[in-house]
């Protein structure tokens, strides 16, 4: 850093801090907005729309019985998870550049901890989206030969959520690879969180490793 | 007002001291390198300090009254509190639309404005949508992302949480020249730019309870989710991402090429798409 930068930007910051307009949130959701059509591609592909929409009845379906035990559910939000998405590839990118120090163990390892700790951290929220309605908006193949659907997550009250679900072709089926809610992506931020834990323990994986151990262990509250 | 600059000017003092001392960030090793190209936060110490200063006051302040907030007023009326504020963005929105050349846009905003006004009684309710005019949000913050302005380090501001020196501007910029704000000044209510920020504030932290206690839980580190959360979010805001009706697609990037997870890291980063 420049010192000059660092001095322009301190004064910046004084500024806006002295003239502070308001207070905004860190999840900042800038009003309601509204589900719009999307032009439709020449090359889209229909199944990918069908394919989110099947496993999203399913999801429905599998977890909105809210009697289920938390065993129950977390072995349904498995068996869905494994059936519709990319985990092992998810995993790796997850990763980062970390994928490639790790050791032949540490991998092993932790490709079982984040399968795990998708489960245990996702289960749980899941059952509540019962009542809630996803509408494809539009489909589109990207160059690198995924696909992406776009979808309107349509909530009882307040306006839709906007969801993105890239995936890849699995023989005549589809591996969802990243969801991307109102433009943040689940993959970049779990990345970035993950390497913030690692690089902030000198570049070790097994810290990483030990946090997600705890993680998975620990019961969530509810 | 005067109250609050003189508390502003402490904390404005203890920033600018927080952020000269960690200053600049020794790069000897590629790796730090490739972090502090990556994460874009020259500033980490000094911001993870103000971060921890800020979930404080989230957790005895912002936290409590958005429940206080959540359990005084029906949905409904929560809804309508949320239309109300964004209602009076509809102006700056236009003035924003248009310097980002998009008159379009920007009639669109105005439409809004003057249709929820009225039929939507002073805009507690949302008729405009249904008449074909949608909401959309914009800022100085991503006007000036528009024109060619970088965004500079990451930064996080007491109080006002995430930002870059663009989007700190921005907030200045917001406040002083947003006709609403400048209406009230006029007409003797001073604060009239505090009491929307706050308003806004608390809905949309008691909107977002269930988002941001899942992405704490989630977190293995809370400061760089909410780092990399920001960005996102930011640069799909100023982008129009999934709300233009010339959308061109999702990006496939929305970072340097070779960030993206479909791009693996070990591959070259000459994969741009032809999109961005």
């Amino acid at each position: 850093m420049r010192p000059r930068r660092c001095l322009a930007t301190a004064t910046v910051v004084l500024g806006s801090v002295l003239l502070a307009p308001g207070i905004e949130t860190l999840a900042d959701d800038r009003g309601p907005q509204i589900a719009q059509a999307r032009p439709a591609s020449a090359t889209t592909s229909p199944e990918a729309g069908t394919f989110i929409v099947t496993l999203a009845d399913r999801a429905i379906a599998g977890l909105a019985d809210k009697e289920a035990s938390r065993t129950d559910r977390e072995s349904r939000f498995r068996m869905l998870l494994t059936d519709g998405f990319d985990v092992p590839h998810i995993a790796r990118f997850v990763l980062g550049r970390y994928w490639r120090v790790a050791s032949e163990a540490e991998r092993t390892e932790y490709l079982q901890l984040f399968e795990d700790f998708i489960v245990h951290s996702y289960s749980q929220r899941f059952g509540e989206y019962a009542g809630e309605n996803l509408k494809v908006a539009g489909t589109r193949n990207m160059p690198d030969g995924e696909a992406m659907v776009l979808t309107d997550l349509l909530r009882p009250s307040g306006p839709p959520v906007k969801v993105e679900w890239r995936m890849r072709r699995d023989r005549d089926s589809f591996k969802i690879t990243d969801v991307v809610v109102e433009g943040v992506s689940m993959s970049i931020t779990q990345r970035d969180d993950f390497s913030a834990t690692i690089q902030r323990a000198g570049g070790r994986v097994d810290a990483l490793l030990g946090i997600l151990r705890d993680k998975v262990r620990t019961p969530i509250a509810n | 007002m005067v109250k609050l600059a003189r508390r502003s000017s402490v904390l404005a003092l203890l920033f600018s001291a927080m952020l000269l001392v960690p200053g600049c960030v020794v790069l000897d090793s590629p790796d730090k390198i490739a972090q502090v190209e990556e994460t874009n936060d020259p500033f980490e110490p000094a911001n993870r300090y103000i971060f921890e200063v800020n979930r404080f006051l989230d957790e005895f302040m912002l936290k409590p009254t958005a429940a206080w907030y959540n359990a005084a007023l029906p949905q409904p009326a929560q809804d309508s509190v949320q239309r109300f504020m964004a209602n009076l963005r509809m102006p700056w929105t236009a003035v924003n639309d248009f310097f980002q050349g998009r008159p379009e846009r920007s009639y669109q905003a105005v439409m809004r404005f003057v249709i929820n006004s009225t039929v939507g009684i002073l805009g507690l309710f949302d008729v405009a949508t249904g008449w074909g005019f949608p909401q959309h949000d914009e800022d100085a913050g991503q006007t000036f992302a528009v024109m060619g302005a970088p965004e500079g380090p990451y930064l996080m501001l007491p109080i006002f949480g995430p930002s870059n020196p663009r989007d700190t501007f921005g907030l200045v910029v917001d406040f002083l020249v947003d006709p609403v704000n400048i209406v009230g000044r006029n007409n003797g209510i001073e604060s009239v730019s505090t009491i929307r920020g706050a308003t806004t504030a608390i809905d949309n932290r008691n909107r977002n309870a269930a988002v941001i206690e899942d992405l704490e839980k989630r977190s293995t580190d809370f400061y760089a989710t909410v780092r990399s959360v920001y960005r996102q979010r930011r640069d799909a805001q100023i982008q129009n991402r999934g709300e233009d009706s010339n959308y061109p697609g999702p990006r496939l990037s929305v970072e340097p090429a070779g960030r993206h997870p479909f791009i693996p890291p070990t591959r070259p980063a000459a994969q741009a798409n032809p999109q961005n």
